[in-house]
């Protein structure tokens, strides 16, 4: 059975209807990427998942519950995670206070032990502990932004455009530690415009367009589709 | 900052010369200087009202006193506007609820004697710290009946503003009714004679007292904030609350302990300020605007500013007394607060701005 299971899902703001009858899912372990253009639904469905807008119909099942009427804190507390795509750290808070703020539910003692295990995946964090997060560059940001949604060992991550607004050379760095993340146990489900790098990594891909699925498959089959490819990998 | 180091010399940008001054005055040191200023102006107003230098150095000791106090009810503010992001015109009530709570509860106690030096004995100081969770109890409900149901509809910012200050002017009248219009005295009649100190100021025990503790409650609020778990949360949700619910911080909770923190720090300055003055039902609304100016002087959400603010915003209050009527105290706080706005509103301390 997956892990995250999202069926026939309808959600949107007020009036309008951003998302028509979604369903996708993800296994344990696994990376998913959902691509697709500007304005699909592509962070309404994240949104969605994680309980900050409720489904109108159909229903999202976590872990073998129904998690589609709960608010974020009883989804986190499920094991879920989230890093939002901006103001995704406490910029007045010090790195080490932000990851902190991130096991804010844990219920265990050993918060140094997982602050020291984050501080293995960026150890340009472990310099900077005492630093505050607004006062760091936009790739620290998001390895801070990261590092807090794993400091409950959540069994999912959901990542709304981890590589928005940084150097090519950062994506890089960044996208390198999405695998060890997932190496080392949590699925993650990304949402992506940087659609080729982010299917390169990805198990399996879902593209999203006008709040539809359009297209399904392992990373290679939507990389190497050629509709997917002339529509949203650019050529 | 960065406005002064671009007035370089040499450094030729299009602005005129009128620009440049404007720009060098809207800066943190320009604000220094001028509340600086403010003050030597009031301290030789008060020399040409023929207050002697001694009565001006008592004075400015009695500000920073008074500033204490005001700095507990200013950083109660600057914590409910962080986490609940409206102006708490109420807060004036909590610091009033906290003496009158104090005189009541030592009322029932068994007097003892006074503990020398002081004026008052331990049942004042039992009535201090049993008047903070009850007072932290008043605004919790407060909170329940008020402004949660607000927070549920997502409120405008003006309807919580609007709803503190009919807070406040039900409180008032709840504390006329309780306990009369009368001036009331924690212990009428008993004196607490000056202490002479060096360059002839004079101040009371009581007044050190107060200061002493006022300094104790910053420090342990600010060891809450920067040290607990709580604190981090509360300094969390004021920094970001859709993050903070993100993280799954229980936003309620740490408004809870919001509220609990800044009414005890209310209901401590308004026991203090009982005692170095007297109890009257207006007391704590009269502190409101020296609150709120100590907590824009400073810089909305620093803690430290907010004493810095508070210890200028007393000691104006004070040395203006040496000509003025003391009356015109929060007229007083207003012109600092005025000064602030204009020249750099993100205040002394503030985040934010340059």
């Amino acid at each position: 059975m997956a892990l995250l299971e999202v069926r026939g899902v309808t959600a949107g703001y007020g009036d309008t209807e951003i998302l028509r009858n979604v369903s996708m899912e993800v296994g344990e372990g696994e990376i998913v990427s959902i691509i697709g253009p500007n304005g699909a639904g592509k962070s309404t469905l994240m949104k969605t998942i994680f309980g900050l807008l409720h489904p109108r119909e159909g229903s999202i099942i976590f872990d073998g519950q129904d998690i589609s009427r709960l608010q974020p804190y009883q989804i986190v507390e499920r094991g879920m995670c989230y890093v939002p795509q901006v103001a995704n750290v406490f910029t007045d808070l010090t790195v080490s206070e932000n990851l902190e703020m991130g096991a804010f539910l844990a219920k265990t003692n050993d918060i140094a032990a997982r602050k020291e295990r984050i501080y293995e995946y960026f150890p340009r964090l472990k310099e900077r502990r005492n630093q505050r997060a607004g006062k760091m560059s936009g790739g620290e940001r998001q390895m801070v932004a990261m590092g807090s949604a794993l400091m409950l060992e959540p069994k999912l991550v959901l990542m709304d455009e981890p590589s928005a607004g940084l150097s090519p050379k950062m994506v890089g760095v960044i996208f390198e530690q999405i695998r060890k993340i997932n190496e080392a146990g949590p699925a993650i489900l990304i949402v992506e415009q940087n659609a080729k790098l982010s299917l390169e990594m990805s198990h399996r891909g879902y593209v999203l367009a006008s709040g539809e699925n359009r297209f399904e498959g392992t990373g290679e089959e939507l990389l190497n589709d050629p509709e997917v490819g002339r529509l949203y990998l650019g050529g | 900052m960065a406005e002064i180091l671009q007035e370089a010399p040499g450094r030729s940008d299009d602005r005129t010369t009128n620009e440049r001054i404007m720009a060098a005055l809207r800066s943190r040191p320009a604000l220094g200087v001028a509340l600086f200023l403010t003050l030597v102006v009031f301290w030789l107003l008060g020399q040409q009202q023929g207050a002697s230098l001694s009565d001006l150095l008592s004075l400015t000791v009695w500000g920073v006193m008074l500033g204490g106090i005001i700095a507990l009810g200013a950083i109660g503010l600057t914590l409910v506007y962080g986490v609940l992001k409206f102006p708490n015109f109420a807060h004036g009530e909590l610091v009033t609820l906290g003496a009158y709570g104090a005189l009541t509860i030592s009322a029932l106690l068994p007097a003892g004697p006074a503990m020398q030096p002081f004026s008052f004995g331990w049942e004042l100081m039992a009535g201090l710290i049993l008047s903070m969770p009850i007072v932290s109890l008043i605004a919790l409900v407060v909170d329940r009946v008020l402004f949660r149901p607000l927070r549920l509809r997502f409120a405008s910012l003006v309807l919580f503003a609007m709803a503190s200050l009919a807070a406040a002017f039900f409180l008032r009248s709840a504390i006329y009714l309780v306990w009369g219009s009368d001036f009331l005295f924690y212990y009428p009649g008993r004196a607490n004679p000056a202490i002479e100190m060096p360059l002839g100021i004079r101040v009371q025990a009581d007044q050190l007292f107060v200061f002493g503790l006022a300094v104790v409650l910053v420090i342990i609020t600010w060891f809450l904030l920067e040290r607990t778990r709580m604190g981090k949360a509360m300094r969390a949700t004021a920094n970001n609350p859709d993050l903070a619910q993100v993280r799954g911080i229980n936003t309620e909770r740490v408004i809870a302990w919001t509220w609990i923190l800044g009414a005890s720090l209310a209901a401590a300055g308004g026991v203090m300020y009982g005692l170095a003055s007297q109890l009257r039902p207006e007391m704590g609304f009269w502190l409101l605007l020296p609150m709120f100016a100590a907590a824009i002087v400073g810089g909305l959400g620093s803690p430290i500013g907010d004493i810095a603010g508070a210890s200028i915003i007393g000691v104006a209050q004070q040395v203006s007394s040496s000509f003025l009527n003391p009356a015109y105290g929060p007229g007083v706080a207003f012109i600092l607060l005025v000064i602030v706005l204009v020249l750099q509103p993100q205040g002394l301390f503030g985040q934010g701005g340059d």
